[in-house]
């Protein structure tokens, strides 16, 4: 690595991730609006059904980290998505650039704005619902904000071979491939319910663990011996296979012309 | 002079969908382009050219054959190239929210820059390509001649040794294409940088082309400098001589530098290899032999015609 040059260039995504962002409304609204709808709407059911203090503090986590995971891995699926939409994508990869330039420099700004978003949501929880975050201690609530963007970075790698591979069509798995995996971590819901044949996909996703170790705090026992240990590891084994994904995808989009197709 | 460009046997093809045939794209294009020259590829829409280009520029993996631009392997040395080369393109695009100057700082960090290099690079090119005034503009809200020459700008920023341009005028009014066509003859004699652009607007390519090749259905047809495809051809300068009463009584066939001649009533058209230097011994003949000669027309020969005689 070069650096200043690396930097220069994981700063170019970085600045522009930031620029796009913040002229668009439409960040702010994915930003504030949502989350916000998001808290109000199961904070007020849980009211609504009476649950304990714990089971609601269970259920807002969930809220939270879908917010936070959503939000966080945005900006890394739309790195590409802003070039193909603005039809500069040749561009892009006609410079000296590797792809982890891209995925630093996007991922950079999808971590503060999950950041963001965890700190809002997470201060509406704790001032409209009574959720004590402080619980885990700093050091719980840094691992769990790791697994978090940890996870937000797979889905946001899987998105780019996605975009490099089918173009704007990838454009709806950005949203989807983040619910689809909410879905089966146990966000709303102990994994133990899952019906069988979905439970054993849970397992496979890092986030299940990340959650169950963050809820352990609150009185949740903990399914899995080493919750930390699977999650860490699998989110290592999952980025490094993305990543090579991505690298062969790039590699087959310079032979099947899907760069300057996308540049039309 | 140097090899900047050396292409041996590239041959492309794309699948229409997953299933479908292959279709050939290239057929074993060889070329080699000197450094610090402006190498015109011209062809009709589909002839390939975009594909070719994109080859040499790193965008696309060719299916057969070699290419080395700048003394590197387009294939194995790309990312070493790429820090050397740029190119622009007809119909610019870039992010449509980034003003000129954030446009331009993007793709100067992408390229290593950053720091004051990076500020005074994009001051250079904000000066150069007149767009000092609109440098907070959105590129959204640029005309398209101002959206060509961020374009011509942005492929400038890492100040490169060879530049692409493919169809660097298409779409702009005559004015504009006149001014790009300026600013690139400019770069070529100032900067010495090596040019390789495709058109099929044949005036743009006999205006800054030192030599040309062209291109049809994926195969190089014809390559040379102007004269040498006008002798290879066949084709020269028109020289039309009107005469008071009739043609003058001469073998035209046997006159230096004549090709070809048709003789119409009082009026002798001469095909001949360069106009400007055989015109005087023409009309000295002529007027040995007492005829007068009350008009003179030259036309000089032009790409369409060389086009039109190679592609069909």
């Amino acid at each position: 690595m070069r650096l200043p040059t690396d930097f220069y260039k994981i700063w170019a995504f970085a600045a522009r991730s930031a620029l796009v962002n913040r002229r668009n409304v439409f960040a702010i609204f994915e930003m504030l609006f949502w989350p916000g709808v998001a808290i109000f709407s199961v904070g007020l059911l849980t009211r609504f059904l009476k649950l304990d203090p714990e089971t609601v503090t269970f259920i807002l986590i969930g809220a939270v980290t879908m917010n936070t995971v959503q939000i966080a891995q945005l900006d890394l699926s739309y790195a590409l998505l802003y070039s193909v939409w603005a039809k500069s994508l040749k561009h892009e990869f006609m410079a000296p650039l590797r792809l982890s330039h891209i995925l630093l420099g996007s991922g950079l700004v999808g971590l503060v704005r999950g950041l963001l978003v965890f700190v809002v949501m997470g201060f509406l929880s704790m001032w409209l619902f009574d959720m004590d975050l402080s619980r885990p201690g700093t050091g719980g609530l840094i691992i769990f904000l790791g697994g978090m963007f940890l996870n937000a970075a797979i889905i946001g790698a899987l998105v780019l071979a996605l975009v490099l591979h089918f173009g704007q069509r990838a454009e709806v798995a950005a949203w989807a491939f983040s619910y689809l995996m909410l879905l089966l971590c146990g966000l709303y819901y102990p994994v133990s319910i899952l019906p069988p044949g979905i439970r054993e996909l849970a397992q496979i996703i890092p986030l299940t663990y990340f959650l169950e170790y963050f809820r352990h705090f609150y009185g949740f026992p903990l399914q899995s011996p080493h919750p930390l240990l699977y999650g860490f590891s699998q989110s290592v084994v999952y980025l490094c296979l993305c990543y090579a994904l991505v690298q062969y995808t790039l590699k087959s989009a310079l032979q099947r012309g899907t760069l300057l197709r996308l540049s039309e | 002079m140097h090899t900047a460009i050396i292409a041996q046997g590239i041959g492309k093809s794309f699948r229409a969908g997953f299933f479908g045939p292959r279709k050939q794209v290239l057929h074993a294009v060889d070329l080699e382009v000197g450094a610090g020259a402006i190498f015109g590829i011209l062809g009709p829409n589909g002839a390939g050219k975009t594909t070719f280009i994109s080859i040499l520029a790193t965008l696309l993996r060719p299916d057969a054959g070699l290419a080395r631009v700048l003394g590197l392997d387009v294939v194995k040395d790309a990312p070493r190239l790429r820090e050397r080369i740029n190119l622009a393109a007809s119909g610019a695009h870039f992010l449509w929210c980034l003003t000129v100057e954030e446009n331009l700082k993007f793709y100067g960090r992408l390229y290593g820059l950053g720091g004051r290099a990076l500020k005074v690079r994009v001051g250079e090119l904000l000066e150069l390509f007149g767009l000092q005034p609109h440098r907070r503009v959105t590129f959204e809200r640029l005309s398209t001649g101002l959206k060509q020459r961020l374009a011509l700008a942005k492929a400038l920023i890492n100040t490169p040794e060879l530049l692409f341009l493919d169809e660097p005028t298409t779409g702009l009014d005559p004015e504009m294409a006149q001014h790009i066509r300026g600013e690139i003859l400019r770069l070529n004699r100032e900067a010495g940088l090596t040019i390789l652009l495709t058109t099929h607007n044949l005036r743009e390519a006999e205006m800054l082309c030192g030599e040309v090749a062209f291109l049809k259905e994926g195969r190089l047809l014809a390559r040379g400098t102007m004269s040498a495809l006008q002798e290879r051809l066949g084709l020269g300068d028109r020289v039309s001589l009107f005469f008071q009463d009739g043609p003058a009584p001469l073998d035209y066939g046997r006159l230096p530098g004549v090709l070809a001649h048709k003789l119409e009533d009082n009026r002798v058209d001469l095909m001949v290899d360069r106009a400007e230097e055989r015109l005087a011994p023409i009309l000295a003949a002529v007027s040995q032999t007492r005829s007068q000669v009350i008009q003179v027309r030259l036309k000089e020969v032009d790409l369409a015609e060389i086009y039109h005689e190679i592609t069909h």
